[in-house]
């Protein structure tokens, strides 16, 4: 909202009072100043109103002419050098003398040019800075005094204030309600305008049904008070320079007489107006109704406007004329030849307007305030004010009483407040009295005030709350207008008051941190990249079905209209920006929400992704490449975090379209069976090509739902005892089928090792330490060879009960499993 | 025999140094000392020497075995040198990089949102965490957001279609349409419906607008804030923990002011400014760091709070702004891409 210096001084006497120190109030009682705006001539020192004596080209420069100027008695005759053309000997103009300074800094000094010597410099308005004009000097009409400084000549300027009005504050829309909070700020007395009509002389003349036959509410939930005024006889003409002037200063072009007036009392009270031509008026009727379905009206910026039955209209006998609350139409409105006027001040629903301007894509200055509340009080304010100026601008006179459809809206709100609950509720002392003076300084009115039942804890006051106010209606909101008016910058400090921890961070959040911890511990970059990705990129991972469900209702662009489903293509993305970039980069990692299908509902986990790529920089000394299973020894690493032991869980070969992953070089588990899933391996190199990467890429990812990570972190481990006595050591090579996994032979191993062992003694571990293939062994088959570690609790084992149970094992693997040994 | 003795020594003496290798030294000392060795076959001999003169034989035969020993353990030590040193290839080039990729690296947000956690955690706040897609009900109803406020709009919020189904995700009321977080503090209204005050939390988290992306707007952003509900909270513990914040983060010359603002789901609610004087974004300037206020009666009354007997304050701020204002970031957009030159700059 645009607030006029000016303007604001016809409410409150802001005179001696700084820009600085305005903005400072309007800042701190609650509002932002975006920009102030000054217009007009700035206050200039050494400016004067001097008289050209003679003009003579200069010896040097056929563009330059070498003045004589006449400054008055006091000052003399001057000699000065000049470039413009638009002047002739005997016009008065700006004179800038040394030691002024113009707008920009220009400081006005003796000086030659081009050898001719020049005592100062004749201004344009831009030279002033009170226009953009600078086609020549500004010419001074009416022969102001000689010597007379420039600012007694010129008009005065004008400062605007740029502010941005929050929501709850609609009373503030207005000069006046701005006015009323640097009047409380400034504690200066508020003066509203002072108004001639107050509906006086209508009452008593008569009526003109010709011109204002009936006003009818259709729909009085939507609009409930409509009032009409008539007035005949204006003459339509420009408005007074006065008016012109405060409009245009904030930013509004002056039409005519009586719409201006409607502009100015909406932009000096909030309350919108609305001015039609009565003979436009079909039936001299108004009606307020929903409009009909396929009904249109061009309004008055020229655009056809398709109407429906959600939209509140104003309409006559025969058609709608105006759109509630947002714009009038071309058909009715004040034209140059307009003799009689209905005026328009009413009441609408809020979210009437706000859902009709929203669906037509239109809005106003109108229906900016009627959305976020009009003073229900103002409506006959606003129209006694309009009354008044349109009979000053534009002539005519009020017929008949005001009409009116519906009813004074009611308004009646205390709210008894406790100088004690608001000190409660501030954490230090103001004293009751300035409480008080705040309230009185806002026009709220103290109706009682009485100690409360301990006088000690001060008074209580009943607070009657002004109709404008609609958004104060509980004690806690007088505590905020309390506080705006003593200053929020005066909060007292004080100590942060802390006690003890009521709980850990949430388990998502510990997760999160262990695996970036370990991650970055292990070389890789955290990255953070966007959740929303492309559609088609989505396809890739989840089946068209998760990727639909993934899918925003209202992307804002097409690169970013899907949820991610992994964290794996921002890192490709992030990797492919670096490469391109020509910057060496292996190992990124992140952590995140991923949104994960199960049985064709998705699920939001917590996730932790990274890739290995190629590592591209070149090395002194080369280290061994990436395979597979560093992508798993992390994986494995990150799951243990969330409490899942991947050695135990089963693993399955990713296959499939969508999967992103190079078949028979990837794994996964879970699969969000336990609420929690794993891939790991190589990325698929089709996938990763398209994409754009180059090279091999190695990933994996875990995500878990994060409640199933709450109740991971609650299990305690148990300690186990372990032996002190030495471990005897047996190696076993198994030749098996190609297409048996390491995992399902270690199983059979461990199986049968148990079994032989029995309670004898304990089987530490079995663990495969080779895998071999090729020459030696028989077509279709390879080796895997075991390491088996024994102990007992009590003693040193001995050779002889070792080899038999290892004997014993040998037999029982090749007896159920079909394995052979290898010898 | 005393002359075979001395003799057998300088023989020892002579030899040792000269041993190169293990065998030639396990050889040398089975020959002087071992079971067959000279040593052995002289004590053997003792049989023969007088009686009289055997306590000062046997003397001299212990001293020569003695002496024989320290040669035999010096050769030893000089084998074993040897050995280790045999280990060892050249000296090396200590200023040569590692060959490998690294160190690793934390992204600046992580950085900057540890140290605010830290910094929280310190008067007691606990991180909380929540879900990103959220309901009507815990982004907007439950924060006193009404139905036809902009905030809501399909312009301003993104939503998910309204056959979407998020298993975990909870709904309150069944007609609720999904949505993507416009701010953390669906996880204060979660927080609160699922214990009882006091509560003491922060919720950092990835939060989403429906905003063109440049260089200080981004389609997701990060945001932080601070919930505390107990008795007798106030506005001056609100400003308090401002200031602690901030003086913890930028240190002493750093204040922070409050200007009067709204929000729906706090009353009295300010707009939090910051000035500190060493950072070069800032300067003496007044800079708008976040939002905060006394979380309005209204919403405690929803989460099953008496608003009569519990207050409390919340505060959120913007983590990219905070982290463009600590490491002087100018573009947003940065913390998106990953580039590694930007990445390295803050571990």
């Amino acid at each position: 909202m645009k607030i006029s210096r000016n303007w604001l001084q016809s409410y409150v006497d802001l005179g001696g009072i700084s820009e600085d120190e305005i903005c400072r109030a309007i800042t701190f009682l609650g509002f932002e100043v975006e920009n102030v705006i000054r217009t007009g001539a700035p206050q200039l020192t050494n400016v004067l109103v001097g008289e050209v004596l003679t003009r003579n080209k200069h010896p040097n420069a056929d563009k330059l002419s070498v003045c004589t100027v006449s400054l008055g008695d006091a000052l003399g005759v001057k000699t000065i050098v000049c470039g413009a053309q638009n002047y002739v000997v005997g016009d008065r103009v700006p004179v800038a003398l040394p030691g002024a300074v113009l707008p920009g800094d220009f400081v006005i000094k003796q000086s030659k040019i081009r050898g001719e010597s020049s005592d100062g410099m004749m201004c344009s308005a831009k030279e002033l800075g009170i226009s953009e004009d600078a086609a020549g000097l500004l010419i001074l009409a009416d022969r102001p005094l000689l010597g007379a400084p420039i600012n007694s000549v010129l008009p005065p300027g004008d400062t605007v204030f740029d502010i941005e009005i929050t929501p709850n504050r609609p009373d503030c829309l207005s000069h006046l309600g701005i006015a009323r909070e640097l009047s409380a700020w400034f504690k200066k007395d508020l003066v509203y305008p002072q108004e001639n009509f107050r509906g006086v002389l209508a009452d008593n003349a008569a009526t003109r049904a010709d011109l204002l036959a009936s006003v009818r509410v259709d729909v009085p939930e939507d609009c409930p008070l409509y009032l009409a005024h008539v007035i005949s006889g204006v003459k339509i003409g420009p408005s007074p320079a006065w008016l012109q002037q405060r409009l245009s200063a904030v930013g509004l072009r002056p039409i005519n007489n009586v719409v201006d007036v409607g502009n100015y009392v909406m932009l000096e009270s909030g309350q919108p107006l609305h001015a039609f031509d009565a003979r436009k008026l079909a039936g001299a009727q108004i009606i307020v109704r929903r409009a009909a379905d396929g009904e249109t009206l061009t309004t008055l910026d020229g655009k056809e406007r398709a109407l429906n039955s959600t939209m509140l209209v104003i309409a006559d006998g025969s058609k709608p004329v105006v759109i509630a609350g947002i714009m009038g139409g071309e058909n009715s409105g004040v034209a140059p030849d307009t003799v009689d006027l209905v005026l328009e001040t009413a009441i609408f629903k809020r979210q009437s307007i706000r859902a009709t301007s929203k669906r037509l894509g239109l809005t106003s200055d109108s229906a900016y305030r009627y959305e976020r509340g009009v003073d229900p009080h103002s409506a006959q304010e606003a129209a006694w004010r309009a009354i008044d100026l349109i009979i000053e601008t534009a002539g005519g006179q009020v017929v008949g009483p005001v009409v009116k459809a519906g009813s004074d809206i009611p308004w009646q709100r205390e709210i008894v407040v406790t100088h004690d609950y608001i000190t409660e509720k501030l954490g230090f002392d103001i004293p009751a009295s300035e409480m008080r003076a705040a309230f009185e300084a806002l026009e709220f009115t103290i109706t009682r005030e009485e100690e409360t039942v301990q006088p000690a804890r001060g008074p209580a006051w009943t607070i009657t709350i002004p109709s404008w106010r609609d958004d104060l209606d509980r004690p806690i909101d007088l505590v905020e207008e309390v506080l705006r008016l003593f200053g929020t910058e005066k909060i007292p400090a004080a100590v942060v008051s802390s006690p003890g921890l009521v709980g850990d961070d949430d388990p998502v959040v510990l997760f999160n941190r262990r695996a970036t911890d370990y991650l970055v511990g292990h070389d890789f970059h955290e990255c953070v990249n966007y959740t929303l990705r492309p559609g088609a990129e989505l396809k890739t991972w989840v089946s068209e079905t998760a990727a639909a469900e993934l899918a925003l209702a209202n992307p804002f662009v097409e690169d970013q209209s899907h949820l991610r489903s992994t964290l794996i293509t921002g890192l490709l993305a992030s990797l492919k920006l670096n490469q391109a970039r020509g910057v060496a980069v292996s190992r990124l990692a992140e952590t995140g929400r991923v949104f994960v299908e199960r049985n064709g509902q998705n699920l939001e986990c917590a996730a932790v992704g990274f890739i290995i790529a190629e590592d591209s920089a070149r090395h002194w000394q080369p280290r061994a490449g990436t395979d597979f299973y560093h992508a798993k020894h992390h994986v494995v690493a990150l799951a243990a975090m969330a409490g899942v032991d991947l050695a135990r869980q089963p693993l399955a070969p990713i296959t499939g379209p969508y999967f992103g992953w190079q078949e028979g070089q990837s794994a996964a588990a879970g699969e969000m069976q336990h609420g929690w899933t794993a891939r790991f391996g190589l990325l698929s190199l089709a996938m990763v090509k398209a994409f754009g990467v180059e090279g091999k890429v190695y990933a994996g990812i875990f995500a878990i739902l994060p409640e199933k990570l709450a109740a991971a972190t609650a299990a305690r481990r148990r300690y186990a005892d372990f032996s002190l006595q030495p471990a005897a050591l047996r190696d076993l090579a198994l030749v098996v089928p190609t297409a048996a996994s390491a995992g399902e032979v270690q199983k059979a191993l461990a199986k049968s090792a148990r079994a032989a062992v029995g309670n004898a003694f304990v089987l530490e571990g079995v663990t495969v330490f080779d895998v071999y293939q090729g020459k030696g062994l028989p077509e279709g088959t390879k080796s895997l060879a075991f390491s088996l570690v024994f102990r007992a609790p009590d003693r040193t084992l001995t050779d002889d009960e070792v080899n038999a149970v290892f004997t014993k094992i040998q037999d029982d693997v090749v007896a159920t499993s079909g394995y052979l040994i290898r010898k | 025999m005393q002359d075979q003795l001395s003799a057998l020594l300088a023989k020892a003496i002579a030899e040792l140094p000269a041993v190169a290798a293990r065998p030639d030294f396990e050889a040398a000392k089975a020959r002087y000392v071992g079971p067959n060795g000279e040593l052995t076959a002289l004590m053997k001999q003792m049989g023969a020497v007088p009686k009289e003169a055997r306590p000062a034989m046997g003397k001299l035969i212990n001293e020569t075995k003695a002496q024989l020993q320290t040669h035999l353990d010096a050769a030893l030590a000089r084998l074993e040198a040897g050995e280790l040193a045999a280990q060892l290839g050249p000296a090396v080039d200590a200023t040569l990089p590692a060959p490998d990729a690294g160190p690793g690296t934390y992204h600046p947000l992580t950085l900057v949102r540890e140290e605010m956690c830290r910094i929280l955690r310190k008067v007691g706040f606990t991180v909380a965490d929540g879900p990103e897609v959220e309901t009507e009900y815990y982004c907007f109803d439950a924060l006193n957001t009404p139905a036809d406020h902009p905030a809501r709009d399909a312009q301003d919020t993104f939503y998910l279609p309204e056959s979407a189904r998020f298993a975990n995700v909870t709904k309150k009321t069944p007609g609720e349409k999904y949505l993507l977080r416009t701010h953390t503090s669906s996880v204060q209204i979660r927080t609160m419906l699922k214990g009882e005050p006091p509560v003491r939390i922060v919720s950092p988290g990835r939060v989403y607008r429906r905003d063109t992306t440049d260089a200080t707007h981004s389609a997701n952003f990060h945001q932080l804030e601070c919930l505390y509900v107990d008795k007798n909270v106030t506005v001056r513990d609100l400003k308090a923990l401002l200031d602690y914040i901030f003086e913890s983060l930028l240190g002493k010359d750093t204040k922070t002011r409050f200007r009067p603002h709204y929000f729906g789901y706090t009353e009295p609610s300010f707009e939090v400014d910051l000035s500190a004087k060493h950072l070069p974004k800032v300067k003496k300037e007044w800079i708008e760091i976040g939002g905060c206020g006394m979380v309005d009666p209204t919403v405690f009354a929803g989460v099953g709070y008496d608003p009569e007997v519990w207050t409390g304050y919340a505060f959120g701020m913007g983590l990219e702004r905070l982290a463009m204002l600590l490491y002087g970031i100018d573009d947003i957009r940065y913390f998106y891409q990953n580039d590694l030159r930007f990445l390295k700059q803050f571990a």
